[in-house]
Order: structure tokens, then sequence, then C-alpha cells
């Protein structure tokens, strides 16, 4: 007796998460006359790939921004595990009252609301000559990422037994080879979930990129997609738009599905055990 | 020597630049707030005494986006802990292809948010979107859903639940993995109904679940910007202009750096503010259980 609700439930929240994005993918296969149909045209008629061929031949292309988006989003988790991972190490050694101390600041920067940082940052960047420079977005990007990337890998950490770092240390090994033998392959599970995070992070981040970067084909993914919307190139009807929305999403859904795991045990872990 | 200095050196890289990312900003702005720095001045910073401040405190136009960033942030947040709530229970069963569904229901948090409000303002478009076709299909008018003030402001909630709600059903629903079983089934010894179940047993231990995800949210949502930039441009005649917005605008569009920085920190104490505010509910309620 039970079942039936449940499952119609269920069936209506997975209904609200995709029927939007559904809705899309529709559109965006869709002749411009059958989208301004003022009668629903037949549903067998007026399917088109043209609005992807047109997305896909513009200038710039547009795998170009997905490229950009991937190149940052690279080197923005390379530079965040670079620095997280022994700054994990080093907080893990500090004095208790410390470690205190600084899990509560990295939790109340890791929730800060940071559009409120773009225009600091944006004069940063005038300074260093960093305007238009695709890569120094990971700059930023890695400092916005590091508190909750640091929160991750050190509650990971914390569940170590610390009978096997004393034993390393035993055995004479270093800090370096400790860190690189011992802990590193151990929190294999934890790295990959905050560098999936970072990436997702860096992937979607839009005002600093939004005032960083001005020339078109340097631009990421979301800050291509909003300039779109407010060109007249991709005229109304949208199917072109939805086009570009689909193959935005894309990269995403892929990334979703193999590592929604590693998604769901980042999010969970870094917030609650912070 | 070295041993004892080894960690901190290993820590300090990472604290510097977050101190570079987060801490410089602000100070920054408490700089350039006492400071007349426009296309008036060449954008050469000018000390200009409280002037700024003087300015925000009359300005009509910040405290209105400040009201209204005020109701979308907590209407968008009562109804992401709700619905959250609701699909946190409703995926803590054993259910078939879980990682598919749970993969399925993330997927509006992954997307990149000026991708969905594009997408958005396709859906609302008037009289072509698949809304208006519907409400067309049933017999209907087209309507211009972002023309009007109230569902242009009721599409933003909308639109910003859709995409945060797995978010917080996510974090409850490792709340909820964390509450043993043996407790829910003495209860169902007792004959407690799922209702009491809910109130004496799991929403206590969700508490510091539910405190985490609405502070993270609440903070997240007083900041929005992107949302907004690109579904409404903050229309009709900045009906859902959000502080951040407003910020952006005088530094990027009016160019008023000094005046920029002041809506800054403005919004900055307000966060500060509500964020206490939330904690000090959260003991007083706390306080009245035990």
């Amino acid at each position: 007796m039970k079942r039936p609700p449940h499952l119609l439930l269920l069936l209506a929240a997975l209904l609200w998460s995709l029927l939007p994005l559904l809705w899309q993918l529709i559109t965006s296969l869709r002749t411009p006359e059958a989208l301004v149909a003022p009668t629903p045209a037949a549903w067998l008629s007026g399917w088109t790939l043209a609005n992807y061929r047109q997305v896909l031949l513009g200038d710039p292309p547009f795998w170009r921004y997905l490229l950009n988006s991937a190149l940052v989003g690279a080197a923005s988790t390379g530079l965040t595990l670079a620095l997280a991972i022994p700054a994990a190490y080093g907080l893990q050694q500090q004095t208790l009252r410390l470690q205190r101390l600084l899990t509560l600041l990295l939790l109340a920067a890791a929730m800060f609301p940071y559009v409120l940082l773009f225009l600091a940052l944006l004069e940063l960047a005038r300074l260093l000559g960093w305007g238009n420079q695709l890569l120094a977005l990971a700059v930023p990007y890695a400092g916005l990422s590091l508190p909750l990337a640091v929160l991750l890998l050190r509650a990971a950490l914390a569940d170590l037994p610390p009978e096997l770092e004393d034993a390393a240390r035993l055995e004479g090994l270093n800090l370096w080879q400790r860190l690189r033998r011992v802990l590193l392959p151990l929190l294999a599970p934890a790295i990959a979930s905050t560098a999936i995070l970072v990436f997702l992070f860096s992937w979607n981040e839009y005002p600093i990129a939004l005032t960083w970067i001005s020339k078109a084909e340097l631009l990421t993914l979301p800050t291509a997609m909003a300039r779109i919307g407010g060109s007249s190139v991709y005229a109304v009807p949208y199917g072109a738009y939805a086009a570009a929305t689909v193959l935005g999403s894309l990269p995403l859904l892929a990334l979703v599905l193999l590592f929604q795991r590693q998604i769901v045990s980042g999010l969970t872990q870094g917030a609650v055990k912070g | 020597m070295t041993t004892a200095l080894q960690p901190l050196l290993l820590l300090l890289p990472a604290l510097l630049l977050v101190a570079g990312v987060f801490l410089w900003p602000l100070l920054r702005y408490g700089w350039l707030s006492l400071q007349a720095s426009s296309v008036l001045t060449g954008l050469v910073p000018v000390p200009n005494g409280g002037a700024n401040w003087q300015r925000l405190l009359a300005d009509g136009r910040f405290w209105q986006d400040a009201a209204q960033t005020l109701r979308f942030a907590g209407v968008s947040l009562a109804l992401e802990l709700l619905l959250g709530l609701a699909l946190a229970l409703l995926l803590h069963r054993p259910l078939p292809r879980r990682g598919l569904l749970r993969a399925a229901v993330l997927l509006p948090w992954a997307l990149p948010t000026t991708v969905m409000a594009l997408g958005w303002r396709w859906i609302l478009n008037d009289p072509h979107g698949p809304l208006n076709r519907l409400i067309q299909g049933l017999g209907g008018n087209a309507y211009g859903f972002l023309s009007t003030p109230a569902t242009t402001w009721l599409f933003t909630v909308l639109a910003d639940v859709w995409k945060t709600t797995p978010f917080v059903a996510l974090l409850l629903l490792a709340g909820l993995q964390a509450i043993p079983a043996e407790l829910e089934e003495a209860l169902v010894l007792e004959g407690a109904g799922p209702l009491q179940r809910l109130w004496r047993l799991t929403l206590p231990l969700l508490a510091p679940y539910l405190l985490l995800a609405a502070l993270f949210r609440l903070a997240q949502a007083l900041g929005v910007f992107d949302l907004i930039q690109v579904l409404t441009g903050g229309g009709p005649a900045s009906s859902t202009e959000s502080l951040g917005l407003y910020a952006y605008l005088n530094g990027m569009r009016f160019l008023d750096f000094g005046y920029s920085a002041t809506v800054m920190l403005g919004m900055f104490v307000l966060v500060l503010l509500l964020t206490a505010a939330v904690l000090l509910l959260q003991h007083g309620w706390q306080g009245r259980r035990r």
C-alpha cells in the first residue's frame, strides 16, 4: 500500500528537475517556423539539426568556450590540490586551539557570497596585467575553492588511524615521503571528491570571468552563454540558444553521471565534518 | 627546529592565497569606501570624508534592493529547506537505480546558473515559450511572465529553488543516513506515527544539518547575482534587482568604484547580521528543547 504514492512522488521530483532540460533539448531540435507557429505544429514535422550547425560554426565556434572552460577548470583544480593537500596536512599538525580557529575561519570563507569580491579582484587583475589571460583565472578560482578543499581533505586525514603515520616515521620516511607514499594513496577518494567539486565551481563561475575576460575567443562557457543571450546574433526564436544550452550542459551531464558518488560525498563530508 | 616549522610552512601558501582573495578585498573596500573614485575624479581615489556612507544611508535604491534581496533570500531559503527535506526523505529508502536517481536529482545544481537562466527565459517567453504554449493549448491567453514584477519575482525564486534544492537535499540525506535505524524502530514499537517520528526523532537529530544548509544557502542567496543578471537584468523597473547586481552596476556601468565598494560593505554587514540572527535563533531553539 505504501509504495505507489512514494514512487509517484519520486517521479514528480524527477519530472521537476528534468523537464526544463528536456524542453531545451526539444527546442534545440525544432525549426524556427515550428517554434513560432501560431498553432502547435504537427509533432512529426519541423525537426532539424540546423540550430546545432549554427552554434558550432559560429565565430568563435561554440566548442571554443567548452575548451576554455575545461582549461581553466583543469588549471584551477591542479592549483587548488597542490596547495590544499599540504595545507590540510599542515593544519592537522597544529595545536587543537589553532586548528579549531582556522577551521572556523575556513568554514566562514567557504560560505562567503563571493560575488562581493569581484571589484577588488578586478583591480588586482588590472595591476598584474591578468585581464584577458585565460589561465590567470585559476588563481582566484583556487583561492575561492581552497577553504572547502582544505576542510574536506582535513576531514579525510582525521579519519586515518594516527598509528599509520607514526609507523612510517619510525621506518625513517621523511615528511615528503610520508605524504607521498602513505597518505596520498589513502586520501585518493577525498582528493577525487575535492577535484570534481573544484572543477564544477570553476566551470560555472560567472562574476569574475565576466569582469576579467572581454575577448570573445577567451570567454568561458557561463560568460559566453550570457553574452549569447544578450546579443541579437542568435535571434528569437531560441532554437540556437537552446542548442547552446544543450551543448553547454552535456559535459556536466557526463560529469554528474560519472562522478555523482564523489560529488555527493564531497558535498556532505566537507560541509558536515568541517 | 625544521620539523616544528614544517607544518606551518605547508599551511602558509594556501592561507596566503585565501587571505588575498577574501580578506584583501574587504580591507580594500574599507579604504575605497572613504574615497571618491569615479569618472568624475578620473578613477583616481580622492578622500571624501564619509560621503559614500552618507549617500548609502539615504540611497532609496540601496534600501529597496536590500529589501528585495532579503525577501528573495528568505522565501527561497524556506522553500529550499522544505522541499530539500521532502526530497531527502524520499531518497532515504532502498531504491532501484539509486546512483542514476541521485545523478538526475543533482543535475540542476551542477549546471552553470547562466545556462539555465537562459533556459528559463525561453520557457517563460511571451508568447512562444513552452509555458505560454501550454496555457494557450488549454484555451488561455499568453502572459508576459517576465514583464510583470510579481510573476518575474516568483520565477526568480522558482529558478533558484529548482537549482539549489538538490544541494540541500543531499546534505540532509547525509544527515538522515547518520541516524541509527534502531532509534526509529524503537519509536515504531512505542506506537509513534510517521509524523510523530519526524518531529520527535528525525528533526532534532537533523538539526545540525539543517542549520548548516540554512547558513550556507542564506549567505549564497543574499549574494544572488548570476541568476538575476541573466534572467531579468534586475527588471522590470529594477523590481528584482539584488544588492549584488546593484554593486556590480555601480562599479562596472556607472564606474563609481568608491560607491560600489560601499555597497559591497553594506551588503557584507547585512550578511553578517543575518547569519548571526540565524545562529542566535538556533541557539534559543535548542535551549528551549533541552
